[in-house]
């Protein structure tokens, strides 16, 4: 399994490259005529043109794969889920841009998985399909503008109502109520089972927003401004949830929706691959959504395909 | 079986009680206007959770101290505002929760001092001469089991199934997925349960962990031969419920429960109270039950008191 870190890959020219600066030489677009793209070609591009600082420490690296592998594709999701890998694989595009993890947990730890007939599974399949797949989470978050906040801005139609349009975590719209809100989010988002706090009727239109996952101090932070609901991807149910619980416990008239980590934030990763598109050519990049694996007794139907 | 265990030692303890002088021990229920100091009703604890008592971890009090005169006790789930409101209102005083009352694991003070929440919570605390106690790390300590395990098992009507050598396993008659999912969200009255899986498969064999469960445990469980299902409190998306959904991607026939992290344990609360009264007899110890934060888009509620 490779593991390369991309912030050892990148040369040190990259750091704090705006992102309108050119290339350094070797390792812009190739001549046509040089053949296929290896991964790591793209990878360090994309880690040069993204304008992110390298970070000194990051999770991001490549976490499967062999980066001198050709690339005959680019896919970019939320999280390296198997299906993500097979959907990637089925539209032929073997080089993984994913903003999360694909070892199931933070640092994609593979010690204690020793022995695990479904890491094998998954390491055989990214194998079998020629699959690299290249966490890049800690850079998207350091690009400016942030692509993830831009592609949930879009994705629900919320640009001209972000406070700061190169920064849009901050909205005003138009006064609804937390219900109808929370039920428009759902439908826009694909998320069947996301969760509200608050009074169903409390009227909402100063919204503040933590895409992914809320952090404790962020959160609270946050749900102490002028906003009248938090969206997150996830945040602790002992944290931020029982937070905002008992703000609304003393009359504050505040809310939060927990919408799901992939819900939260996979529009972003549609921006990130349109942006992508600008600075590679040579092989198809697209966008692929995951679909949400939880259900509710409202509407008991599994997403999840079972099938290799 | 625990109900035998538990009259043992409570007998055990009213001894060890009177002979430590702490007199008042009164053979028909509580006396009228009695009061126990809160470091006695403590002291008394640590004798009966049948293991050491050891420092460090999450359990101290949060509100109060040893000297509080408590005339009633109230176990909850979480210490949030509503517990607290429910608590007077019930005439209790002190509260033992099993989570935090200041909104991070540890209840830290560092960064919140200034939060306005804080300083409302601590003015009502204090105005009402409550105590609270934070009884997380003994309650799961609990010989010789978990008492979390101890009521979720109760109330869901599954002792019996349990396994002797771990209480975290069950053998269940067969039942599909849908049908034990209905079964777990009327018998712990939850509102906004997740489930991942095939509605229709066959489940018996059941790993509980009510509360936070981490990704690479519950993978080495799942990937094991006793669980084809997994119950659980809360996870966070990309660990434990991205594995479940990427073993079933690999042709595994596995599901999963998501209960919401305070339903998934409150019930072990409700034990708690009994418990408490096999040993303190001097003042009534009462389970109040926990407002559930969430709401689904489809079923919107309002069940927090705003009044103060």
């Amino acid at each position: 399994m490779a593991d390369i870190r991309i912030a050892q890959a990148a040369p040190a020219a990259g750091r704090g490259a705006a992102p309108a600066a050119p290339p350094p030489a070797g390792f812009g677009r190739g001549p046509a005529h040089t053949g296929p793209v290896p991964a790591l070609e793209f990878i360090t591009r994309l880690h040069q043109r993204s304008g992110a600082p390298t970070r000194p420490q990051t999770l991001d690296r490549v976490v499967a794969g062999d980066v001198t592998a050709d690339v005959t594709g680019i896919a970019c999701m939320a999280l390296a889920t198997f299906d993500g890998l097979k959907a990637a694989a089925a539209a032929g595009r073997n080089l993984v841009i994913v903003l999360e993890d694909t070892w199931w947990s933070d640092n994609d730890d593979l010690q204690r998985l020793e022995g695990n007939s479904t890491y094998k599974a998954k390491r055989d399949f990214i194998r079998a399909h020629n699959l690299v797949v290249a966490r890049f989470g800690d850079h998207i978050a350091d690009m400016k503008p942030n692509p993830i906040a831009m592609g949930m801005a879009q994705q629900l139609g919320w640009e001209n109502y972000a406070a700061d349009k190169n920064d849009p975590v901050r909205f005003n719209v138009p006064s609804t109520t937390l219900q109808a809100l929370a039920q428009s989010l759902g439908r826009t988002l694909g998320s069947r089972t996301l969760r509200a706090v608050g009074d169903p009727n409390l009227p909402v239109s100063k919204i503040g927003v933590i895409w992914g996952n809320a952090d404790q101090l962020p959160s609270i932070r946050l749900l102490n401004t002028d906003i009248d609901t938090l969206l997150v991807g996830y945040t602790h149910e002992w944290e931020a949830v029982m937070y905002c619980q008992d703000q609304v416990a003393v009359g504050m008239k505040k809310s939060l929706i927990s919408l799901g980590q992939a819900a939260g934030e996979q529009a972003g990763m549609k921006y990130f691959a349109t942006w992508l598109k600008t600075i590679i050519d040579e092989v198809p990049v697209g966008y692929i959504p995951l679909a949400e694996p939880y259900w509710n007794l409202s509407q008991p139907v599994n997403l999840v395909s079972t099938k290799i | 079986m625990e109900g035998g265990r538990a009259a043992g030692l409570t007998r055990r303890s009213i001894l060890a009680a009177s002979a430590a002088g702490a007199g008042l021990v009164a053979a028909g229920g509580p006396a009228l206007g009695a009061t126990l100091t809160a470091g006695e009703i403590l002291n008394r604890m640590k004798q009966n959770v049948g293991g050491p008592w050891r420092d460090g971890g999450v359990d101290h009090f949060t509100v109060g101290g040893p000297d509080t005169a408590v005339r009633g006790i109230a176990t909850v789930m979480m210490c949030t505002f509503d517990a607290l409101k429910d608590a007077l209102k019930a005439g209790c005083n002190m509260v033992i929760s099993h989570e935090p009352t200041y909104w991070s694991h540890p209840d830290r003070l560092d960064d919140i001092k200034d939060d306005p929440l804080y300083k409302i919570k601590l003015d009502y605390v204090t105005r009402n001469n409550m105590a609270v106690f934070h009884f997380h790390d003994h309650w799961h300590g609990l010989r010789p089991i978990d008492g979390i395990h101890v009521g979720e098992a109760a109330q869901l009507g599954w002792t019996r199934y349990m396994h002797k050598d771990n209480p975290r396993f069950y053998t269940l008659p067969s039942m599909t997925l849908l049908d034990m999912a209905k079964h777990i969200q009327s018998a712990l009255a939850v509102r906004t349960m997740r489930i991942i899986g095939d509605p229709a498969m066959a489940v018996s064999k059941m790993y509980a962990s009510y509360g936070n469960f981490g990704g690479i445990s519950g993978a080495a469980i799942l990937d094991g031969p006793d669980c084809d299902v997994m119950v659980i409190g809360e996870a966070q998306d990309w660990d434990l419920p991205m594995y479940v959904q990427d073993t079933m991607a690999a042709g595994n026939k596995r599901a999963f429960i998501m209960i919401g992290h305070d339903k998934s344990e409150q019930w072990g609360m409700k034990y708690c109270a009994e418990w408490l009264s096999g040993f303190i007899r001097e003042i009534p110890c009462k389970y109040v039950p926990i407002i559930e934060p969430y709401w689904n888009p489809e079923k919107p509620v309002m069940e927090i008191n705003t009044k103060i």
